[in-house]
Formats: C-alpha cells, sequence, structure tokens
C-alpha cells in the first residue's frame, strides 16, 4: 500500500520536472544538448582564451590550417581563421537567439490575439500574416537589409519579420484549442479580465509547441544569416561564420579550407539545435509521456 | 604635335611595312570569330554613350578619323590624312573618298560635322570637344575642325571610342539622338562590320562590310559577340574553346588559371588609354582626412606590395600617379609612399592625433564601390589599425547608393576605379580641377580638392601642343597631388585579353576591343 502511494506521488511531479526526465533519456537530445553547450561557451570564453583580433592580418593569406602555429590556417587576408570562427560565433548565435525572441514575440503576439478574440481581429490579423507568409523570405530580407542597411540590428530584423508567421499559426491555433476548455470557461466566469486570460491562463498551456518551434527557430536563423552573408549583405565590421564564408567563396578553388571550416560550425551547430528541438518536442508532448 | 601630311604618310607607310615583319604568318581571309563581353550595352552608338560596353561593338559598327597603335602613334583611318594648322586653332581632315556608310551612302564631311556636332551636345565627356566651336566643311572630303583654343586631347579624341562618324541621314532626322530606335538596331555605320542582330542579354551578331573602304578589311567574315555575365562561364568557355577571345577581363584569380592553358594567349597589353586604375580618395573638405598629414600617414600605413601581390595575385601594375603608367605623359616616378610604419605613426604624433588608452587615435570609414573592391575596404581596416586608426567599413546595398554617398560628400575615405579615357584632358582633370566641384555627380571631383596650381597647370597642360612642355607641365601637376594625396592611387585594374593562339592579330592596340577588329584573322 505505502509503496503505491509513494508511485503516486512520484508520478505528480511537476510536467516540467517529468519533461526533463524525458529529455534525458533521449541520447540523441542529450548529445545535442551537449555540443551546443560547448560551442556556446566557445563563443563566451574563446576570445579570452584565445587572444585575438579577428580583423589583423598575422600570416600570409591561405595558409594551410596548421602552419606557423594557426590551427585553422589563414583566410585571403591574412586573417587567422581560428580568430575568426571564435567571434564569429559569438555573432552567429547573438544572432540567431535574437531574431528568434523576435520571432517569437511578434509570432505569440500575433497569434494570441487573433486566437483569442477571433472575429474581425482574426481575420485581420491572419490576413496579414498569410501576406507575409506568401512573400519569398529570402528575398524580402533583402530587399530590407539592402534599403536600411546591413547592420547587425537590422539583419535580424529583417530575418524575424519575415519567419514570424509559422509561430502565429502555431499560437493561433493552441488558442483556439484552449480558449473553449472548461478551465477557461471557469476563469472567465469568475471574471477574469482578458488580459489575464490571455496570458495568465491560456498562453502558458500553449507554450510547449511554441518553444519546439523557438529552438528550431534559432538554427533557422543562423541559417538565414549565413545566407544573407554569402550573398554579401552583411555588416562588413563584424564577423559571422556566413560572413567568412561569403568573403571567401571566391577562393574555393584556391583554398576550400576558408568556406569548409566554417560551414563544418554552422553545420553542427544548426545540428545540434535540430536535435535539442527534436528532443523538447518528444519531452512536451502529452501524448509521448507515460501516463 | 604638328603634323606635316609627308611625315604622317610616311610614319604610316612604315607601321604597315613593319606589320607583316612582326607576324611570322599571312593573314587569312574568312571564318568566325566567336568572342564573350561581360554585359549587355545600353545600345550601340558610342557618339552618344560613355563605356566600353557600347565602346566595343561600336568601334566595329562605326570608323572614326583616326586609329591608334600600340605606340600611340595616330595612324589613318576615316582620315587620310591630317593637319593642324600653324596657330594650332583648326585642325584638318582629308577623308577617305570612296567611303561609305553600309547602306551605300557616302560618307562625307557633313556627316563629319553632324557627328562631331552630336556628340558635342550629348556624350557625357564634356571636355573631349569643348573648344571645337565649328566644324567647316568647304568640299565633300574635307573637314575642318576650327578649335577656340589649343587642343592637343583633340588627337585622342578622334578615335573610334570616342568620336563614331554617323551618318547624318540616319540620325541626323530629327529625333532625340540618345533615344534613336536605330541606335540598337538596323545601325547604319561607317565600320568593318554590319550588325546582324543585337539581342539583349544574349549576343550582338556582326558580319563582314563588303564595302569597307580599306582594301581585303576585314578579314573575318562574321564575329558573335556572346554576352556572358558570369566570369566562371567565360573562364569555361575560353578553356573548352568555344569562345576565342575575351577582352576587359579583370578577375585575377581566372586569370591566373587561364595563364596555364596551353591553346590560350593571356596579355594585359592594350588598356594604356581606357587607363583604368583603382584609387583610395580622401575627403579633403570634411573630417580628419582633411588633414594631409593624416592622407599621407594612411598612404605609408598602406602597403602596396600587400594590395598586388595578396589581392591582385601579381596580375595588376603598381600605379603610384593619377595618370595611367602606360601613358607617355605618366609620371609614375614619384613619391609612391612605399609601406613605412614609423613614419605613418610620427606624421600622426606630430600633427597632435595621440593615442588613447586603447591604442586609438581617431576613427574614419571607408565606403566601396562594387564588390570587387570589398577587399581592399577590409584590408584597409586591418591596416589602419596599427597606427591607430579605427576603420569601419560600409557597405553599400548597390551601386547608387554608394554614388549618391560619394558625390554628396557623405564619406571619408573610398575605394573607386576610374577610367583615364586617352588624353588626360578627358579623364583625368575631371578629378582635381576645383571647377569640377559638381554635388551628385559621381566621378567628379568628389574629393572636393582645390589647389589653384593644379588648375593652373591643367589648363595650360590641356592648351599646350608641344609634347614635351605638356609632359612637363603634367609632371608638376602630378608631383603636386602626390605630395597632397587628394587620391591615393595604389594599381592598375588588371584587365587582360585572352585569346585562342588560333586568333591571329588579338587587339594590342591601346584602345583594346574599342578599336577596330578589321586586322583580326582565325589561322
Amino acid at each position: 500500500m505505502s509503496t503505491e502511494l509513494e508511485a503516486t506521488i512520484e508520478k505528480a511531479r511537476s510536467p516540467f520536472s517529468e519533461a526533463f526526465e524525458m529529455f534525458r533519456k533521449n541520447h540523441l537530445a542529450m548529445a545535442g544538448l551537449i555540443l551546443l553547450i560547448l560551442i556556446i561557451l566557445g563563443g563566451v570564453f574563446g576570445p579570452y582564451l584565445y587572444v585575438a583580433d579577428p580583423f589583423d592580418m598575422v600570416w600570409a593569406p591561405f595558409s594551410p590550417p596548421g602552419e606557423e602555429g594557426f590551427l585553422l590556417g589563414t583566410d585571403y587576408l591574412g586573417r587567422d581563421l581560428l580568430a575568426m570562427l571564435i567571434h564569429g560565433a559569438r555573432v552567429s548565435i547573438l544572432i540567431g537567439l535574437s531574431a528568434a525572441f523576435l520571432t517569437v514575440f511578434i509570432g505569440i503576439t500575433v497569434g494570441a490575439l487573433a486566437g483569442f478574440y477571433r472575429g474581425l481581429t482574426e481575420e485581420i490579423l491572419m490576413r496579414i500574416t498569410e501576406f507575409f507568409q506568401v512573400l519569398p523570405t529570402l528575398l524580402f530580407s533583402m530587399v530590407i537589409v539592402a534599403l536600411f542597411g546591413a547592420s547587425l540590428p537590422m539583419i535580424t530584423l529583417a530575418i524575424g519579420l519575415v519567419s514570424w508567421p509559422s509561430v502565429a499559426r502555431i499560437t493561433r491555433a493552441e488558442f483556439l484549442r484552449i480558449r473553449e476548455l472548461e478551465f477557461v470557461t471557469a476563469a472567465r466566469a469568475c471574471g477574469v479580465s482578458n488580459a489575464k486570460l490571455i496570458f495568465r491562463v491560456i498562453l502558458p498551456n500553449a507554450l510547449p509547441p511554441i518553444i519546439v518551434q523557438a529552438a528550431l527557430m534559432v538554427g533557422s536563423a543562423i541559417l538565414f544569416e549565413a545566407g544573407l552573408s554569402f550573398l554579401g549583405l552583411t555588416d562588413p565590421n563584424v564577423v559571422s561564420w556566413g560572413q567568412i564564408i561569403g568573403s571567401n567563396r571566391e577562393y574555393i578553388l584556391d583554398a576550400s579550407f576558408t568556406v569548409t571550416v566554417p560551414g563544418l560550425a554552422i553545420f553542427l551547430t544548426v545540428l545540434a539545435i535540430s536535435l535539442v528541438g527534436d528532443g523538447l518536442n518528444d519531452a512536451l508532448n502529452p501524448k509521448l509521456r507515460q501516463r | 604635335m604638328k603634323k606635316t601630311l609627308a611625315s604622317l604618310i610616311g610614319a604610316s607607310v612604315m607601321a604597315m611595312a613593319m606589320v607583316p615583319a612582326v607576324q611570322a604568318q599571312e593573314p587569312k581571309q574568312g571564318g568566325t570569330l566567336t568572342m564573350a563581353i561581360q554585359q549587355t550595352p545600353r545600345h550601340l552608338n558610342p557618339a552618344v554613350q560613355s563605356g566600353t560596353a557600347t565602346g566595343a561593338p561600336g568601334a566595329q559598327l562605326f570608323a572614326a578619323p583616326l586609329r591608334y597603335d600600340e605606340n600611340w602613334d595616330p595612324q589613318p583611318y576615316l582620315a587620310e590624312s591630317w593637319e593642324l594648322s600653324e596657330d594650332s586653332l583648326s585642325m584638318t581632315l582629308n577623308l577617305v573618298k570612296t567611303a561609305t556608310f553600309h547602306d551605300g551612302a557616302p560618307i562625307t564631311s557633313e556627316d563629319v560635322k553632324f557627328s562631331v556636332e552630336t556628340i558635342k551636345a550629348n556624350h557625357p565627356f564634356k571636355t573631349m570637344f569643348a573648344p571645337v566651336e565649328s566644324v567647316e566643311t568647304p568640299d565633300a572630303h574635307t573637314a575642318i575642325l576650327k578649335l577656340s583654343q589649343p587642343h592637343p586631347a583633340l588627337m585622342l579624341a578622334m578615335s573610334s571610342q570616342l568620336m563614331p562618324i554617323i551618318p547624318k541621314h540616319v540620325y541626323g532626322d530629327g529625333q532625340d539622338p540618345k533615344a534613336h530606335p536605330q541606335n540598337s538596331e538596323n545601325v547604319v555605320g561607317s565600320g568593318p562590320f554590319k550588325l546582324v542582330e543585337f539581342v539583349r542579354d544574349q549576343h550582338i551578331i556582326l558580319e563582314r562590310n563588303e564595302d569597307f573602304f580599306m582594301d581585303g578589311r576585314p578579314y573575318l567574315d562574321k564575329i558573335v559577340m556572346r554576352i556572358i555575365k558570369d566570369a566562371s562561364a567565360r573562364t569555361i568557355g575560353l578553356e573548352n574553346g568555344e569562345i576565342e577571345l575575351v577582352a576587359f577581363e579583370n578577375n585575377v584569380r581566372n586569370i591566373n588559371r587561364l595563364k596555364k592553358v596551353d591553346s590560350l594567349d593571356v596579355s594585359s597589353d592594350g588598356y594604356a588609354a581606357i587607363g583604368p586604375i583603382d584609387w583610395l580618395a580622401f575627403n579633403t573638405k570634411k573630417g580628419k582626412t582633411a588633414d594631409k598629414a593624416v592622407r599621407q600617414a594612411i598612404a605609408y600605413a598602406v602597403d602596396k606590395n600587400f594590395i598586388l601581390k595578396a589581392i591582385m595575385l601579381g596580375a595588376a601594375e603598381q600605379a603610384n600617379a593619377p595618370i595611367h603608367p602606360g601613358s607617355p605623359l605618366s609620371d609614375n616616378a614619384v613619391n609612391a609612399y612605399d609601406l613605412d610604419l614609423d613614419k605613418a605613426n610620427k606624421l600622426l604624433d606630430d600633427a597632435g592625433y595621440a593615442k588613447d588608452g586603447d591604442g586609438t587615435r581617431f576613427e574614419l570609414t571607408i565606403d566601396y564601390g562594387w564588390p570587387a573592391l570589398k577587399p581592399q575596404a577590409e584590408y584597409l581596416k586591418a591596416a589602419l589599425k596599427k597606427i591607430g586608426i579605427a576603420v569601419s567599413v560600409r557597405a553599400s546595398a548597390d551601386f547608387p547608393t554608394w554614388a549618391k554617398r560619394i558625390s554628396t560628400y557623405d564619406f571619408d575615405m573610398t575605394w573607386d576605379t576610374v577610367f583615364n579615357w586617352g588624353d588626360p584632358v578627358i579623364g583625368v582633370h575631371r578629378t582635381y580641377q576645383s571647377t569640377n566641384i559638381k554635388e551628385g555627380v559621381i566621378w567628379s571631383n568628389t574629393q572636393q580638392y582645390e589647389n589653384a596650381r593644379v588648375d593652373e597647370l591643367l589648363e595650360m597642360a590641356g592648351k599646350e601642343n608641344d609634347p614635351a612642355k605638356r609632359k612637363e607641365l603634367y609632371a608638376e601637376f602630378q608631383a603636386i597631388v602626390a605630395e597632397e594625396l587628394p587620391v591615393y592611387w595604389t594599381n592598375t585594374l588588371p584587365y587582360h585579353t585572352i585569346s585562342n593562339t588560333s586568333v591571329g592579330n588579338p587587339p594590342r592596340g591601346i584602345w583594346a576591343t574599342s578599336s577596330p577588329l578589321d586586322r583580326v584573322y582565325l589561322k
């Protein structure tokens, strides 16, 4: 009897700790998480451990990796690729995070309002969402960057502006589902204000799919920035991985490592983020829970 | 510059006699030459459009009074002889009497008069014919250009790139010559080739003008100019023999790759008159770059050797002066500002720009006109850090954005490529004359450089007919600007002509393919 009771208590843990348990058992997701933490630590502490200005020309251009103590070689102007890669990690991850934050912010706002109020509000907001959804994303962000200048905030804004519709649609769908549930009706009957209903009652229950989407957003924002940089739409005063590829791509036949090294970095980061996102999806999905 | 008829004919006979000696092989008649060109020209009439995109096909369609050999010596073309009067104020052109336009009408002095007037009114290079007050036509084959002042630049201005002879009975029909429908199709020209077809972004096809006034020319039956914008595609086409001739190639990696191909001849000869120079321009009126010491310090901190070896991969030539090193008027021996960081630091220290805590003296911005110049801008950022100048690179979304910034003086420094266009009066004066500070006009004196002595020297050199004296005036001018540095010249643009070894007489004159290709043949 007592063991049964303990088991019941065991099962009644908070949903998040249960989700974490699920996540922890997912080996792929854990591998992704460890990789991601390593990359972030590298970006945060790397510049202090490996002190070098990424814009300094330190050695002959296109020195192959390993020569003269430059672990990853030098680029077309003789700049240390390792220094560029470490500094680039900061910028790439920062852009990924801030663009994902912006995407989620716009997406949740639009989706929540549309899903909660329905009617004319929903009509208008969803038409706007569709408008953004049918625009070719890369082209649209290129126009924004071309018009307002290639600075980091502008690139982040451009990525955020073109990626939010998917978050808005997911949020709206969740809101449409949850707003009809009984506890919401109960809260409404108690006279809870609309703002509180949206943010305190419905939103927390709608979060799981949004969290998954946000995690994947970080990866796609990093890829997006790399794409823009590759096309030359980048702030030339900061190093990002995409920018290293973009400025060295013409020399791919002469010195392929200048392109493959940052390319590999992008690949690993996005892979890590995808694995984490996938793990989160499994962990937060109620249908997959043991209950 | 005074030329007598006898000496000229003598010179040209000699030049013609030398041609067969240079080539071991007799030119062969016939065949189709396939070329690639980099861009679609706006239209094909160089009388009302500058640039080599129009100039290259234009020089095949239209003949000019003169043509030039590799040594900058004028040769008779549509003018079988020419004479400058004693007072240097009238230039008499004696036209070839048998010359006809592509529609069969004879080429007369009226057409020369009409061409000069059309160019003067419509071509962006106003200085070319500004001193030409009128053109007299005493008979059908004599045209006399009356000048308001001696104008030595006229000689080079009479080349195909700049002075095509266009038919009055076609282009003088009252329509705006810049928008004339026959600029692009049914072109009635005077040159060695006739237009068959011009399809935008595809090709320009030219065929032999059977009635061309030079006997036996052109050698080729047909020229196909394929418009290929992608440098790699042109490179592959040259490698597999599909394309036999490309001029104005300046992608150094591709050039170096093609140099290793046995079936190709790669040469940088032929661009002296076009005269493209890469340079770092300063805003001499605003901010820190208004200080001469700062400009000189920056020049000392830039390693031209690095630009030539690492960025240009050895394919470009060093330039130290405003006139292209290939020009007889160039004085490339002025101060070259060889790398000297101590001197640069000392100049800045003496000028009172102290370093702050983290070693920075002040900040500057660098712009660049097109993506090919981005490596130079990034290099500058790294190079100037060494003398305590923090440079931020400003990217422009497109060419007009950059042009607007520079021409409204919203810049500290910019990398740019500017062309000499033959005579300094046409392409060099514009950058340094204080009278050419024109807000909103790109490639005017956007540095806003003002020096009374320079103005005076350019004015005098512009009308000095004695080549030796003229060279002296330009030498003094070059010494002054090399000292004051409104512009820091680094290198020539690495233009190259790549031709298949099967192509005889590839264009190596001073105007590259913007000159008649009537002597080109297929072996």
